[in-house]
This record gives structure tokens, sequence and C-alpha cells, in this order.
């Protein structure tokens, strides 16, 4: 009996054991199902922006849009429909399960501000690096973003002092040879000019989602989760409108009237908003049990298992746009299945030395024996 | 009024140690209309908490109900962390 009054025996100890473990499987599980939301949001998101007002910007392009506006200014209005229709599920969210008041308590607290740091690092800011080094470099920077867990682990360690050995970095070296294979099959054959710039720009959009994931999930071991995150999607489809978007818009030389007309159309388009509040809902549960996953197993195996998006993204596209609404181009090609398991192989090998497996097995074979 | 979060880690800061049962005890007259003060919440909180090295855990043992109880503790630099962040 302990100085509580509470019995150490083995029931205790077992129940202790179950929970410890079942913590950590669930860790990994919110983890990987973080990756599958975001194959999901990116589909959504892919499919809204073929719909309604978007068909025509895209396509006909009846408003005679530059080419800079197609290629800038509708990606970040994408993106700030999208993260402003997640910011409204994640108040919702909130306001059913009484965190509402809290939400607004966090916000102008020192892990508060941070958590709108790292939302304004990985949203507007990494974002825009993104597609700009994919406009001046190619699609070569596209496997760019899979450095961003490797990112996560050693900043998790850096910052943080979590656990980074030698088993932990091979996985994570798996896992970014995995998802540069799945991205070197948009990789096209181009030699754009400004291209060293543009994956070095690239680079910084790598840099700032590891910093987001690593940063935003030790945020959340003192931020709930579900107020973290509508901190994060609030900040990023506010600024993606207020600032990224009128921005783009005085750059192209259409100015600020530009941007705005842009977005209230966008925001009017009934047949494309249906697929932007399906997207901007599974971005909330992508970004939301990103952080959780984050938190409950570290950054290094956390980033890993939503890293998993890399495979995610093309195979609910390939599902979604592909399969049932019978769009061309987005079928997989063997290598993406192939990089997928060896994905599942090095997450496996961060989370775990594969071989206790066989260990486990031998000790049960003793057990019985 | 802060965060329950920050209440509850702010908790440690101020005993010796305390288990799920006590965090909620102790913060039912600010927190008692709070959804998430409950047992599977505060105690997913306090496992975060560790998992980040902000708490450690002290002991455990089971109640007369047959219930868990995990003891956890804010060792210094767990309470200078939340000290630092988390402001009175």
């Amino acid at each position: 009996m302990n100085e509580g009054g509470e019995v150490v025996n083995a029931s205790a100890i077992a129940a202790k054991k179950k929970l410890s473990a079942s913590f950590f499987k669930k860790g990994v599980f919110v983890a990987i199902l973080s990756g599958i939301c975001y194959g999901l949001y990116s589909a959504f998101l892919t499919l809204g922006m073929t719909k309604g007002v978007w068909a025509d910007w895209y396509g006909v392009n009846t408003a005679a849009l530059s080419v800079f506006v197609i290629t800038y200014l509708l990606g970040a209005l994408g993106s700030a429909v999208n993260d402003t229709c997640s910011a409204g599920w994640a108040l919702l969210n909130v306001s059913v399960k009484g965190k509402l008041g809290d939400f607004f308590r966090t916000i102008n607290t020192t892990p508060g501000r941070v958590m709108i740091l790292a939302a304004l690092i990985g949203g507007p800011i990494s974002s825009t690096a993104y597609v700009v080094g994919l406009q001046m470099a190619g699609s070569i920077v596209i496997p760019i973003s899979a450095l961003c867990p490797a990112i996560g682990a050693i900043l998790g360690r850096v910052l943080f002092k979590q656990e980074l050995n030698k088993r932990m970095i091979l996985g994570i070296a798996i896992c970014v040879i995995a998802s540069f294979m799945i991205g070197s099959t948009s990789v096209g054959g181009e030699a754009k000019e400004g291209m060293f710039l543009g994956i070095c720009i690239a680079f910084i959009a790598a840099l700032g989602w590891g910093f987001e994931g690593c940063v935003a999930g030790y945020g959340t071991s003192m931020i709930d989760y579900e107020i973290g995150i509508t901190i994060r999607q609030t900040i990023s489809g506010l600024s993606n409108l207020i600032i990224l978007v009128p921005i783009f818009g005085i750059i192209s030389g259409g100015g600020v009237g530009l941007s705005q007309d842009l977005i209230v159309q966008a925001f009017t388009s009934g047949p494309a908003m249906i697929f932007f509040v399906i997207s901007g809902f599974f971005a909330l549960y992508a970004y939301s049990l990103w952080y959780k996953g984050n938190s409950m197993c570290g950054a290094a195996l956390g980033m890993a298992c939503n890293g998993a998006f890399s495979f995610w993204g093309p195979f609910f596209c390939f599902i979604i746009l592909g399969v049932i609404c019978g769009i061309d181009g987005w079928s997989l090609p063997p290598i993406v299945w192939f990089a997928a398991v060896l994905m599942a192989l090095g997450i496996l090998v961060i989370a775990m030395n594969p071989l206790d497996l066989f260990r486990k097995r031998e000790d049960k074979l003793y057990e019985t024996t | 009024m802060k965060p329950l979060n920050y209440a509850i880690l702010k908790h440690f800061t101020k005993v010796k140690e305390a288990s799920t049962e006590d965090v909620i005890e102790a913060l039912k007259g600010k927190y008692g209309n709070f959804k998430a003060l409950n047992r599977k919440d505060v105690l997913a909180a306090l496992m975060t908490a560790e998992a980040n090295g902000l708490l450690e855990e002290t002991r455990f043992g089971m109640d007369e109900a047959g219930t868990l109880k995990i003891y956890y503790r804010a060792h210094k630099e767990g309470a200078d962390t939340i000290n630092k962040y988390i402001k009175d």
C-alpha cells in the first residue's frame, strides 16, 4: 500500500502498463489519421477549385486574369477560403464543447502568441514560399516538402530536447526517401531559369512546416489541442484573406480592388463552396490531429506518421477526383504504392525496434511452453 | 481567469504531487461548469504534459473502488517552464 492508501499490486501494474501503451498507440493512430484527413482535405480542395467560378478562372478565363493572378493569387485564395471554412468548423467545435471562452482567454498569452507565430509561419509564409518555389523552379520542388518531418524531428531535439536516436534517424530517412519517390512522379524534365533560388525558397516552406509541427505540437502540451487548432485556422484564414491575397493583388497590378472582387466571387460561388466546406472540415482534423499526435508521441514519430500525407494526398485525389468524379490524370503509378509500403516501414522503425516484434513472439513462445 | 489547461498545469507548481482526482477536486470551485473538467480529459492533459517533460509520474496504485490513480509532480525544470510560459 502506498502513502495515499492505494494498493500497488499486479493488477495496478498491469492497468498502468495498459494505460501507458494505449496512450502511445493512440498518439500514433491520431498522427496517422491526421495524414489521412490531410489527403481528404487536399482532394476536396482540389475538387472545389475545379467547380463554379474556379472552373472559369482556370478554364475559359472570361475574366481575363493574368498568368500571375491565376498562379499566385488564386492559389493563396484557395488556401484562404479553405482555412476560413476550417476556422468556422473549429469555432463551432469549441463552442459545442464549451471551450469558446478558453479560446479567447488563450489568444493573448505567451503560448497563444507562440501558436499564432507557428500558424503564420506554417500558414501564409510557408504556403506562399512553396507556391513561389513551384513557379520559379518547377515541379522539382514538390519532393522538398518531404523534408519537413526530418526538420521537425531535428527542431524537436534542439528546441525541446526530444528523443532522437540513430534508429529514429534511419526511420525518418526511409520516410523522406519514400516521400521523395512519390513527389518525383510529379517532376517534369523542365529546367527553369532561377531554379536554384526557387529550390531555396521552397526549402523555406519545408523549414516553416517543420517549425510549425514541432512548436505547435509542443504548444499543445499547454494549450488544449482543439483551442490550438482554432487559433491556427483563424489566424491562417484571416492572414491569407487580409494580407496575402491583397499583396498578390497589388503585385499583379490589379490592386486591392481586384483581390476583393475575387474574394467575393469565391465565397459566393455555391457549387465550389460546398467542397470548400468539406475540405475545411477535413483540414480541421488534418491539423488538430497533427498537433495532438506530435504532443502525444513527440515530433519525430508524430511528423513521420502525418508525413504519410504525401501518399494519402495523391491516393484520395485518385479516389475522389479520378474514380468518383471520373476526371482523367489522377491514377497512381506503381512507384507510389511501393513508396507507401516503404513509408509504413519507416514509421515502424521510428516508433519501435522492429526486432522487438520477433523478441516478443519468442517471449510468448517461452511463456506457453 | 486562466484557461483550464493552464490552471491544471499551474496547480502542479503549487503542490508536491497530485492525481487526476486531486486536480479535479482543487479546480472544481472555479472550473466546475467546464465540460473538460472530467477524469478522461484531465488525465489526457497530464499524460501529454508528461510526454513533453513538463510533469513526471511519482507513484500509482489501485484505490478501494478498483480505479487506477496516478500521481504526478512538476520537477524543477518542468515547473520553471510552466511558470515561464504561464503567468499568475
